[in-house]
């Protein structure tokens, strides 16, 4: 099984986790953007592949602004 | 907040972009070096622009000038001749297509000039105020120009070239016109009077002002032969005249603006040119001067003397490609943004800086880089507009060292010693016993103490001048209670910290001590090695001598590296903020020898490590320790650490340290090879991870895959989130698939 084919829940809800739209902040910047989340709790989802892709390009981005 | 002048104070003395010594000593201040690269390139047409610009007449420059700039050609100092300066402006007189004078569409002036002789000084001065189309009378006893040039050979030239300069202006010259009496140039706004060798001064001369050329008579200026200067001088204070009197006319004042005012003891500042090869002059082939090509190779023999030591030599300064005084503007810039409405130029460039003070050390002007952008950094820290995850992760190491980590204490049953040993929070943390045997044998040699803590140089690189001055305090009130004891360095960073902040504590270097003692025999795990000096050694004698000594007991030969004391990479942190800068500068550093290193610093050994070089720290010579065993953890350097303090603890009190429990110590985490070197090259340790899961499993917040029980969780800690994905592999035993973190912050639920 590929980390892509998963299907998470929700370890408290036990919900399957769906798009929603999530607040970010990183250093003074605010943006939203839909990431997988708890339908029920709102914790939110962040797979390895984003953090370490979009993510940390994202970061960057900022951090030289 | 900081003012541009706290920024660019530390880049003034900076050369680069100054003139060349040749150039400060031409009567023009013709830029040579750009002169000669155009030239060297054929650009004739450019070449020959900034010829005319800066001579007027640059035919008649080419033929007489005396050429001070060779006397001033550093190539000279290689043992070669210097640049045949003239030879390539004839040939670029020669060879440019087109020398017709450009005609300026300048509006016409009211303003009317009076110029007393037709010599070269007055010409100079007439055809430059002409250009700026003012109204221009010259008054000329004999009856054609030239002056003290008629007499010359070539005079029939010479006037060709007068005769094409004042082409493409406007200029009234009045011969057989002798003027006895200023009172007859009463109508003119300004004069002057250049009237050659012995010509009428009309008894001006002892009022003469050498620097603005005004005499007692308001509006009346002097220069040229008359004054005593050379004919080349005579030309370059005529072009400098007319601007004086250009700005007299616009202002009522006659002042140097500061792109007239030329230092000549510059003349003598010389580059070192220690890469330069020696290149032979070129010898023309036809006694009427240089081929087109010839002129070229002669040019390109120009050494272009420009500093750009800095910029040459250190990574990060060629990574940005930024001048020093460009870096300085932007510190002071990058605190005035006001995001999002303008944005910093530069973040990256700051945090990506060693601070290893080798752009000073090389510095003919001791311009320190690395101070100007550890003030971005401060400055920064203390608005709270820091990219604080760029050294968190050290920032929480030094807040262990100095908290749980930390003991101070005089020698087994003493209260203050002579000395105390100040190992630094990395020695144990790479090997305890680097730091136990180094005590040990302290402690029988010398009446010496321990101080564990961190010295704060994660702190210093971070820009926090708060929690470096509370470090500081909290050392020197350590070093207070045990008697104000000579410090027993083996780390240099904490040794250069404690130089700077706090120089009132003495200090020696282990190395030194180590040194002196004859019984000691280091093993020889070379024949023949490189010393590697951490960047934080620079100048430090002691230590640096202490090393080469034991080295040398060893009977290794040691070679010297060409340039010294280098960072390894480690210097300011810089890890996370430029991971492929970092790499780079290790990679350099690494290929500086192929001999293997002898190090004494556990940074730069790391660093080698990683990079597959063969390095050994003197301490495992010394004590037989190992040094080519695999590089403890992250999580194994903070266990080091405690363990150095609990058998010091033990030795010293006799007491039983219990390091502070957390309830997720007990956690047994499994971590595969591949998985820990991602965790390792992250900065992720597998205490956070442990914390991670055990909050995740006592508060159920976490996700969970049904098909094969794997776990993901997270947890923010201060300002980076960190990611597990776990699975339980027993009781309290977790296999660990996946570590990784994000510092941006997901908004939690109002």
């Amino acid at each position: 099984m590929t980390e892509k084919e998963r299907k998470w829940k929700c370890g408290k809800c036990s919900q399957v986790l769906t798009l929603q739209k999530v607040v970010f902040d990183y250093l003074g910047h605010t943006f939203s953007h839909e990431v997988p989340a708890c339908p029920k709790c709102g914790q939110v989802f962040i797979s390895k592949e984003l953090a370490e892709g979009r993510i940390a390009e994202l970061e960057e981005e900022l951090e030289d602004k | 907040m900081i003012k541009l002048e706290d920024a660019t104070a530390y880049t003034e003395r900076c050369i680069h972009g100054e003139p060349a010594s040749c150039s400060y000593a031409c009567p023009f201040h013709l830029d040579v070096r750009s002169f000669m690269e155009r030239a060297a390139a054929g650009k004739w047409a450019r070449a020959y622009k900034q010829l005319r610009e800066a001579t007027v007449f640059p035919f008649i420059v080419s033929v007489l000038c005396d050429q001070p700039c060779r006397k001033r050609c550093q190539r000279t100092l290689l043992g070669d001749e210097a640049i045949a300066m003239r030879d390539v402006e004839a040939a670029c007189v020669r060879y440019v297509k087109n020398r017709k004078p450009q005609s300026y569409a300048i509006p016409p002036k009211q303003e009317r000039i009076a110029v007393v002789g037709a010599g070269v000084a007055g010409l100079s001065c007439a055809l430059n105020l002409a250009q700026k189309k003012f109204n221009v009378t010259v008054f000329e006893k004999a009856d054609t120009w030239g002056g003290a040039l008629r007499d010359h050979d070539r005079f029939a030239e010479f006037a060709d070239e007068f005769e094409l300069q004042f082409s493409a202006v406007k200029v009234d010259f009045r011969y057989n016109t002798g003027i006895t009496s200023l009172e007859e140039l009463a109508e003119y706004d300004a004069v002057y009077v250049a009237t050659g060798e012995g010509g009428e001064s009309f008894g001006l001369l002892e009022s003469w002002n050498p620097e603005l050329f005004t005499t007692a008579e308001n509006k009346v200026f002097l220069g040229g032969m008359l004054t005593g200067a050379t004919l080349m001088e005579s030309i370059a204070q005529g072009i400098l005249v007319s601007k004086i009197i250009e700005g007299y006319l616009q202002t009522g004042r006659a002042a140097l603006t500061p792109d007239m005012q030329y230092d000549k003891n510059y003349c003598g500042r010389y580059l070192d040119h220690e890469d330069a090869v020696s290149v032979p002059l070129v010898v023309a082939s036809s006694p009427d001067g240089y081929t087109e090509e010839e002129a070229k190779q002669e040019a390109a023999r120009c050494l272009l003397c420009d500093c750009d030591k800095c910029m040459a030599a250190c990574e990060m300064l060629k990574r940005f490609k930024k001048t020093p005084k460009m870096i300085a503007v932007e510190v002071f810039a990058d605190t005035q943004v006001n995001p999002p409405y303008s944005t910093r130029s530069l973040t990256r460039q700051a945090y990506s800086c060693n601070i290893c003070g080798y752009c000073k050390s090389i510095c003919p002007e001791d311009v320190d880089i690395g101070s100007l952008l550890q003030l971005s950094r401060r400055v920064r820290m203390n608005a709270g507009v820091h990219p604080a995850a760029l050294h968190d992760f050290w920032l929480r190491e030094m807040d262990f060292a100095t908290a749980g980590g930390s003991y101070t204490a005089a020698p087994r049953g003493k209260n203050n010693c002579e000395y105390a040993f100040f190992p630094g929070c990395q020695l144990g943390a790479a090997n305890p016993e680097y730091v136990l045997k180094a005590y040990a044998y302290l402690d029988e040699k010398y009446d010496c103490g321990i101080m564990l803590t961190c010295c704060g140089a994660p702190a210093y690189w971070a820009g926090d001048d708060k929690r470096m001055e509370d470090n500081l305090q909290n050392i020197r009130e350590g070093w207070e209670k045990l008697g104000k004891p000579v410090l027993v360095f083996a780390c240099a960073t904490c040794e250069s910290l404690f130089k700077q902040f706090l120089p009132e504590i003495e200090r020696i270097s282990l190395y030194e001590l180590l040194a002196r003692d004859d019984s000691i025999v280091p093993a020889r795990p070379f024949a023949a090695a490189a010393v590697f000096d951490p960047c934080n050694a620079r100048g430090e004698e002691g230590m640096q001598q202490g090393v080469r000594k034991l080295a040398e007991k060893a009977g290794i030969a040691v070679e010297e590296l060409k340039e010294k004391n280098r960072c390894c990479g480690y210097g300011g942190h810089i890890r996370v903020a430029n991971p492929s800068l970092y790499d780079e500068i290790a990679h350099n550093r690494v290929r500086a020898s192929e001999k293997p290193y002898v190090v004494y610093c556990v940074n730069c050994r790391e660093v080698f490590s990683l990079k597959d070089k063969e390095a050994v720290h003197v301490l495992d010579m010394v004590f037989g320790t190992g040094s080519s065993d695999r590089l403890p953890t992250l999580q194994e350097k903070r266990e080091n650490s405690l363990e150095v303090k609990k058998k010091l603890m033990s030795g010293i009190e006799g007491t039983e340290f219990t390091p502070e429990k957390h309830d997720w110590d007990d956690l047994v985490l499994l971590i595969d090879e591949e998985t820990q070197k991602e965790m390792e090259q992250k900065l992720i340790s597998a205490g956070d991870l442990k914390e991670a899961i055990w909050l995740a499993e006592t508060t159920g917040k976490k996700f969970f895959d049904e098909s094969d029980g794997m776990c993901l969780a997270s947890m923010v800690k201060p300002v980076i989130t960190y990611w597990v994905q776990y699975k339980e592999a027993g009781p309290k035993t977790y296999q660990i698939h996946n570590a990784y973190y994000h510092r941006i912050r997901i908004r939690e639920e109002e």
